[in-house]
């Protein structure tokens, strides 16, 4: 049993998680060995049908086909309507989805799967086919196969949609009530029931919530219903689980004003060192030693700028271009050659700053301008 | 310097040219500098005008470190050489990790010991050369200006932390009854808390001496051992005393505010003295004051010493946390790694509610550092019992996304304790993808040398263990050396990766490594040596590699310099020695080492022997055969009688020979009846 439904499980994603929720009935069905037979068909055949179903997510065609493979001719329309209106369902969902109703679905798949072997251990033994139908309403999969299953066994060939569907919905209506009230006497159950046989498939269901659990919030619902149905350590993971609600966020202004406040204690700087020594490493090459010097302030500035350490804002251009100061002068004649000469001089002078050269000129101007009379007699 | 200029002269042309065609960035001097390219470029402004209106800015203002940056961007490392620093000299080129760290300790302490004369000696160093100045060349004005007894007096002496002078200058006001403020107080309370009271001992004197220096100045190696000495004396007991000057001057002050207590909480916290700071904290709520966040942290952090059981930890911890939510304080990204240090001492608790701490992080938009996501590894992998590996591959997909600033002084130890994680779980894959993290950007910064030591060679031997042995190699050849110094363990597992990928060929090269590292007198690794390399028959040229390391291993055993003591022989090594030369045909060397057999009373294994046979029979040199079946006989041994019979079947002796070994013959027959004897 366990073998086979577990080489189911290396078919894929949902395989594995149906051979997982088949895991624990298997073992309390163990005592029952008349029936297990026919479950196990059922389980392995449902494997390999979702495999198809995992392999063409897109294209549900071949499903139907490895589906169709199994049924007689007798039931064939009926099944594939079914199968089409399940397809559908799943194509509305994303795949993201589907995993975490999976995900969600397991814990109560595995309390009606339990909670039905007690039903069938304990009470007047029904038929097969009855048995299977009680299965199938568990996850769309599961439908699928039991009606495969179903169809296969020469006792249900004429079993319609409507029948299936009811059924469907009957079971909905179980699990939904055991999802709001029931569940955790039923886990409680369960737990006393198969200690030894469902730690591993815990296990196995904690890593898979752990793997799914960083889905998109589609699942939030169900994440919240897991967090609180199962134990602490299946949380384990840093996307999920509650704050702890103390604080609440603060408005920018206020962080400012606090910062604002407070001049920096010797607390401050030394605990700024210290950080600051953290990723203090020494230079691994001879640049980042020249950067090192430079921040230092041991090392001429790169790129080497000409202009370092002139004070005024005027730019290289102002100290050299003199020419637009000689407007007032005469455009030519002695003066104008005389003035040329100076800004000539005074654009190669490094020491005196852009104004004090305008103050030269200037001075220039205005004495022409007061020996104007004079020059003008000569 | 005017060379300098020159070179930058140049520098500046080309950067200018790049500037003009790469970033489109015209500056103001451009235009003037040559009117084709401006043209050009305002071609190229007016199509991207059609899109956007592009400002341009009259001057680009270089950051000073681009161009160095730019350039140190552009050199890797060096996978032949020693780290930079060792460069200087290269007889001081370190062999292995003892070494390095010596060498790199002596470096900065020579610095430190130029700053401390510097610092004692100013009136030396009074002369400025450079022009212009170099500030951070000169000594600091450590003397305080002002003179007489003032508050003025008293507030520099605290700004240049001169611990005594304060307290003597405070007392002092005091008895000249002249009132010193509020403020000026608070900052006293606060030299004196962070030096724990202000008692100077010589060991406080050393510890601000160091504090006081530069952090940029001062390189990182030297901060490994400062940490330390600064745990150690946190560990060794409360160093804060009984009404020490802090607590002293607390009591008798006039007025306090909320600064005052929390100063003292915080030293208090500093210096171990963990119920204490407790008490002042409730002192500071019946005053009705409210505490800041930095109290609050140091008070998170006492969390652990304060209560005994988990469960009350952690309760004390929200405690203080619910406190600074109603006192409006709000919470830092230190406020929450405090939390999650404490945590790591509450156990399952610390477990379950770390996470909800870091969703609450979350949902206050506080970044974790990597100090949290260290906290949190070190919780979940505690011991041997971390099996799965979600919570780590979790914390690594955020660290790889991210690139880190570092924000607390526990950031430091993210790394080394995420490669321990990966080597537990033995998870190569999540060791790759954390080596990828820390070589994204600035993150090597996170591991100084000690640390950068560690985490290597733990990677490597995760690597010996479960790489294929052309990837451990290659790897090997790209660390050893250049980034860490492999440690004796590494060598095991590297020699154990081999014996696994069955390429013992390689071990003559990695014996060399040995020697280098200085590992050449570690017994263990000497046995681990000899024991691969004798193990199987391998062809001519790798025997004769072999047995020339196993002559460099013999030498290690034979008395050489003055004050070496030769390492002892052990007989299986002896056994591993004789059979490397026998097969390599060294028949003299092989019964070398058999004669130490004698030496150190030991026995030769039958392997051992029947190989020396083989090998003279090979060299054809019967005498050694000889010898040795007669100190087989010396020593007892049942099998003398079967060499010696092979040694009579298989060598032609000459009627000598022949009559040495009859003559053995006694001997052994003696031995063999006393063996006989023993039997019966």
């Amino acid at each position: 049993m366990w073998g086979r439904v577990r080489g189911g499980g290396g078919f894929g994603l949902a395989a594995r998680l149906l051979g997982m929720a088949a895991r624990p009935h298997g073992g309390a069905q163990g005592r029952t060995h008349g029936r297990a037979r026919s479950k196990q068909e059922l389980f392995s055949t449902s494997s390999v049908l979702s495999k198809d179903k995992d392999k063409s997510a897109a294209s549900k065609d071949s499903t139907h086909e490895g589906a169709a493979k199994r049924k007689e001719d007798g039931a064939e329309t009926p099944k594939q309507q079914l199968l089409d209106i399940i397809g559908n369902m799943k194509v509305e969902v994303s795949y993201k989805k589907k995993l975490q109703q999976l995900k969600a679905s397991e814990s109560k798949k595995q309390a009606t799967k339990k909670r039905e072997s007690l039903d069938i251990e304990g009470s007047v033994p029904q038929g097969i086919t009855e048995d299977t139908q009680r299965g199938k309403p568990l996850n769309p999969e599961l439908v699928k196969a039991a009606s495969a299953v179903a169809s296969s066994l020469p006792c249900n060939k004429k079993q319609t949609v409507s029948e299936l569907l009811a059924q469907l919905r009957r079971h909905e209506e179980t699990t939904d009530k055991q999802k709001k009230g029931g569940t955790i006497n039923i886990r409680n159950v369960i737990s006393e029931m198969t200690v030894k046989r469902q730690s591993p498939a815990q296990r196995g269901a904690r890593i898979f919530g752990r793997i799914s659990l960083q889905l998109d919030e589609d699942g939030q619902r169900i994440r919240r219903e897991r967090s609180s149905a199962l134990s602490m350590d299946s949380r384990r993971s840093l996307k999920v689980g509650k704050r702890l609600n103390i604080f609440t966020k603060a408005s920018t202004e206020q962080e400012h004003a606090l910062e604002t406040v407070s001049s920096p204690t010797i607390w401050d700087l030394e605990f700024a060192k210290e950080v600051a020594a953290v990723t203090a490493q020494p230079p691994r090459n001879g640049f980042e030693e020249m950067i090192q010097w430079t921040k230092e302030g041991i090392l001429w500035e790169f790129p080497i700028d000409n202009e370092v350490g002139m004070d005024d804002d005027a730019e290289f251009h102002e100290h050299i271009f003199l020419e637009k100061h000689l407007e007032g002068f005469p455009k030519e004649g002695p003066i104008r050659h005389f003035m040329e000469l100076v800004i000539c001089g005074l654009s190669k002078n490094p020491y005196l700053s852009v104004k004090q050269k305008v103050e030269h000129i200037e001075w220039f101007q205005k004495y022409f301008e007061e020996k104007k009379e004079l020059l003008q007699e000569i | 310097m005017a060379a300098r200029r020159v070179a930058g002269g140049c520098w500046q042309r080309a950067l200018w040219l790049g500037l003009g065609r790469r970033c489109r960035l015209p500056g103001g001097r451009d235009g003037y500098r040559s009117s084709s390219s401006s043209s050009a470029l305002e071609k190229t402004v007016d199509n991207s005008q059609v899109t956007q209106e592009i400002v341009l800015p009259r001057r680009k203002t270089w950051d000073k470190l681009a161009v160095l940056q730019t350039l140190a961007s552009t050199v890797n490392r060096d996978p032949t050489a020693a780290h930079y620093m060792f460069q200087d000299d290269p007889f001081l080129m370190p062999r292995n990790a003892a070494s390095a760290r010596l060498y790199s300790l002596s470096k900065e302490s020579g610095r430190n010991a130029a700053k401390y004369i510097i610092k004692n000696f100013p009136q030396y160093f009074d002369k400025t050369f450079a022009e212009p100045n170099v500030p951070c060349l000169m000594p600091e004005s450590l003397k305080p200006q002002t003179e007489g007894v003032s508050e003025e007096a008293l507030r520099e002496r605290i700004h240049l932390r001169m611990v005594k002078e304060s307290v003597d200058m405070f007392d002092q006001l005091l008895q000249a009854g002249t009132p010193v403020s509020l403020e000026t107080t608070n900052s006293l309370l606060d030299l004196l808390c962070f030096y724990g009271g202000g008692e100077p001992t010589p060991e406080k004197e050393q510890e601000e001496k160091e504090d006081l220096e530069e952090p940029g100045v001062n390189a990182s190696e030297q901060k490994a051992p400062k940490r330390q000495f600064q745990r150690d004396s946190q560990s060794s007991g409360p160093r804060w005393r009984e009404n020490n000057h802090a607590e002293r001057i607390f009591k008798i002050m006039p007025e306090r505010n909320a600064h005052s207590y929390c100063t003292m909480i915080c030293g208090m916290v500093k210096h171990g003295a963990y119920s204490k700071a407790y008490d002042m904290y409730i002192d500071l709520l019946n005053e009705r004051h409210k505490a800041d966040v930095h109290t609050f942290n140091a008070l998170i952090r006492a969390v652990p010493y304060l209560k005994e059981r988990f469960a009350e930890r952690w309760e004390l911890a929200k405690e203080f946390l619910t406190h600074m939510a109603q006192q409006k304080v709000q919470p830092t990204l230190l406020t929450f790694n405090s939390v999650l240090k404490s945590l790591r001492r509450c156990g399952g608790v610390g477990r379950a509610m770390s996470l909800l701490v870091l969703k609450e992080m979350e949902a206050l938009d506080i970044e974790p550092s990597l100090a949290s996501y260290d906290h949190l590894l070190a919780m979940f992998y505690k011991g041997a019992d971390a099996q799965s590996s979600d919570i780590i591959s979790e914390v690594l997909n955020e660290v790889e996304k991210r690139s880190f600033t570092a924000q607390d002084p526990d950031d430091a130890d993210f790394f080394i304790t995420a490669m321990q994680v990966c080597c537990d779980l033995k998870d190569i894959k999540l060791a790759y993808q954390l080596n990828k993290a820390l070589e994204k950007g600035d993150n090597w910064k996170f591991l100084d040398v000690d640390r950068l030591n560690g985490y290597w060679s733990k990677f490597f031997s995760l690597l010996c263990m479960m790489e294929q042995i052309e990837v451990v190699l290659k790897w090997y050849k790209e660390m050893s050396s250049s980034l860490f110094y492999p440690s004796p363990k590494n060598i095991l597992d590297l020699l154990q990766a081999l014996d696994a990928a069955n390429q013992l060929e390689v071990i003559p090269s990695v014996w060399e490594d040995v020697k280098q590292l200085g590992f050449s007198r570690r017994q263990d690794l000497l046995e681990e040596f000899l024991c691969l390399m004798s193990r199987d028959q391998h062809p001519s040229e790798i025997q004769l590699a072999f047995a020339k390391c196993a002559e460099e291993i013999k030498a290690v055993h034979e008395p050489a310099g003055l004050g070496q003591l030769p390492l002892e022989w052990t007989g299986s090594a002896l056994g591993h020695a004789v059979v490397l030369f026998s097969r390599a045909g060294r028949t003299q060397d092989a019964w070398n080492m058999m004669e130490h057999f004698q030496k150190i009373s030991r026995i030769p294994t039958d392997k051992v022997m029947d190989e020396f046979l083989n090998c003279a029979k090979q060299t054809n040199c019967p005498d050694e055969a000889i010898k040795m079946v007669k100190l087989a006989a010396s020593l007892g041994l049942m099998s003398s009688q079967r060499l010696k019979s092979r040694i009579e079947e298989e060598f032609e002796l000459s009627e000598t020979q022949k009559k040495a070994l009859e003559s053995i013959k006694w001997d052994g027959d003696s031995s063999d009846s006393d063996s006989d004897s023993d039997r019966e």
